[in-house]
């Protein structure tokens, strides 16, 4: 509570008193009550009307503060209503039911926004699922009738499965609920299976693909993680140098396991390296190659913080780029197992 | 005998093409058509693996597998375009050996097949064998034997002579191994397999299978 507020409130009531006080003054001292008589009268006055705006004004300060400081300690503060001290003052109650009632609509606003959404997010779910059928039965047919043809056909159907599935993931990662399912997974089997789905993609382009020896099992959503290594695998396409290659390599250290994608092509300068991830930033790189979105590393950003996993860019212009994700112990594993 | 396998999906065009693939893989593949009569249909076939859809009309492919659970222990792989986590449990619950989420890779989905119908249906004589002209693919022992005589091949080695001897006497075309490579793990372009080859035949050379993998100009390899 500010003072000078206070102050300027109690105005009124302090010029009444004074007022008050002159009049009763001039009033004794005409009646010939003594000088001195009056001055004690006036003084016991002022007195008393300093004790009870005094008091006043440290209660009330007490009392406004303890709320401040009730809310600033609220984690949902549109619930302040709630949890507030009944009113002791008609202007307390009246305010009490104002707040009430912004509360109120307040509430219903956000529940339609957040049914809306969830709405929308099954919605898309709910497409991609669909949207998978006519996929596979191109794909099976593709694999039934093998020729350059199909080949080429089954390099796009990685494109839109790819992007399906960007849209699914994008749904997923906007979301607070958690939609994945941790545990021990091979981290060999999540990037063979990754190069699998990016098959055509990386032949129709040359692409050399290394997978150095994988140190065993990471405790993570394999699905995310293969999805990330997906759009990893299409930034290293679409970035490509004049002999592209990939290389998948992982370490354990400290009980983390470090999985590096590495690849030579065109590399980020060093003026756009901090801005990657930011959602549509495509920077030098996006300006000279077609179908950036600036959506890719910002996914894979998204879904990374939400599965744990730290993920880190390092490259030079020209020299190619590397993208680490690291996996942090599965201490609570051990744990459980003893 | 081939392995059957009853393939149980409501898309016709997916049912109609998981069939020819897995005709072309050698398996009899049956499809199940009245989705009322499914666990019925079940019985009658017989088969040794089955292909599950979840979302199927009628009762659902959850309800089916607790049907076919309560008779049979047969491999069921769960296919699905749902890659819901909730839609994993129950399936692993229930009983089912595999789920595989839509759109699969053809070459995936054929080998979890292979996996299991051999980890349920285990070949009596320990390893599988390859024959064709009197050469034999030992795959266990990553060996090729003629006339008593034996070379050890390396894993990528062991892949393209398993293809090559899996379409003995056809002419495989040269992106067609690649493919089926990469589908094995290994990532090699078209003048690294001609290296490989190379390499094969010397290996072949010294134990008296000269000229085994013809080149076929333009087209590809033949055994």
């Amino acid at each position: 509570m500010r003072a000078g507020l206070f102050w300027k409130g109690q105005l009124p009531a302090v010029l009444l008193n004074v007022c008050g006080a002159a009049a009763l003054s001039l009033f004794l001292l005409a009646c010939g009550v003594a000088a001195g008589t009056v001055a004690l009268i006036a003084g016991v006055w002022g007195a008393v009307l300093a004790l009870w705006l005094g008091c006043r004004f440290v209660l009330q300060k007490r009392r406004l503060d303890a709320l401040l400081a009730l809310a600033e300690g609220l984690d949902e503060r549109y619930l302040l209503p709630e949890v507030l001290p009944p009113p002791v003052t008609a202007e307390e109650e009246v305010c009490r039911r104002l707040m009430r009632m912004a509360e109120k609509s307040m509430l219903e606003t956000i529940g339609s926004a957040r049914r809306e959404r969830t709405e929308y997010k099954e919605y898309i779910e709910q497409w991609v699922h669909e949207v998978k059928t006519p996929i596979t039965a191109m794909k099976l047919l593709c694999e039934n009738h093998r020729a350059p043809l199909t080949r080429e056909l089954l390099a796009e159907l990685e494109r839109v499965t790819r992007c399906t599935e960007q849209a699914l993931y994008y749904a997923r990662s906007e979301h607070t609920e958690q939609d994945y399912l941790i545990r021990e997974t091979s981290l060999a089997a999540v990037v063979h299976a990754a190069v699998a789905g990016s098959k055509y993609l990386l032949r129709q382009h040359q692409v050399a693909v290394t997978v150095e020896e994988m140190p065993g099992t990471v405790c993570t959503d394999g699905k995310w993680v293969q999805f990330i290594l997906g759009q990893l695998i299409a930034n290293a396409v679409k970035y490509r140098g004049p002999q592209p290659a990939l290389r998948f390599a992982a370490a354990r250290a400290d009980g983390a396991v470090t999985l590096t994608v590495e690849d030579n092509g065109r590399g980020i300068p060093a003026a756009d390296l901090p801005r990657v991830f930011e959602k549509g930033f495509t920077g030098e790189n996006g300006r000279a190659v077609p179908g950036s979105t600036g959506l890719g590393l910002y996914l894979c950003k998204r879904l990374c913080d939400k599965l744990g996993i730290g993920i880190r860019v390092q490259s030079r212009q020209g020299q190619g780029a590397s993208v680490s994700l690291v996996f942090a112990g599965n201490d609570y594993v051990a744990g459980v197992r003893g | 005998m081939p392995y059957k396998i009853l393939i149980v999906e409501d898309d016709p065009a997916i049912r109609a093409q998981l069939q020819i693939l897995l005709s072309g893989a050698g398996y009899e593949a049956g499809a199940v058509t009245d989705f009322g009569r499914a666990a019925e249909q079940f019985r009658s076939y017989a088969p040794h693996l089955v292909l599950l859809d979840i979302q199927l009309p009628g009762a659902g492919g959850f309800e089916l597998c607790s049907r076919i659970r309560a008779v049979s222990d047969v491999p069921i792989v769960f296919v699905t375009g749902s890659s819901a986590d909730m839609d994993e449990l129950n399936s692993i619950l229930l009983g089912g050996d595999a789920f595989i989420t839509k759109p699969y890779n053809p070459a995936i989905l054929l080998a979890r097949v292979a996996a299991l119908l051999r980890r349920a249906y285990p070949a009596a004589d320990g390893g599988e064998v390859l024959r064709w002209n009197g050469a034999a693919l030992h795959l266990e022992r990553s060996q090729i034997e003629y006339q008593g005589r034996r070379a050890d091949l390396t894993k990528n080695e062991l892949k393209i002579l398993y293809y090559l001897f899996k379409h003995a006497g056809a002419i495989c075309p040269r992106a067609d191994i690649v493919d089926f490579l990469w589908d094995n793990q290994l990532y090699i372009d078209d003048n690294a397999l001609s290296v490989h080859v190379a390499r094969i035949r010397e290996k072949l050379a010294g134990i008296g299978l000269e000229g085994f993998i013809k080149t076929r100009h333009r087209q590809g390899y033949t055994l």
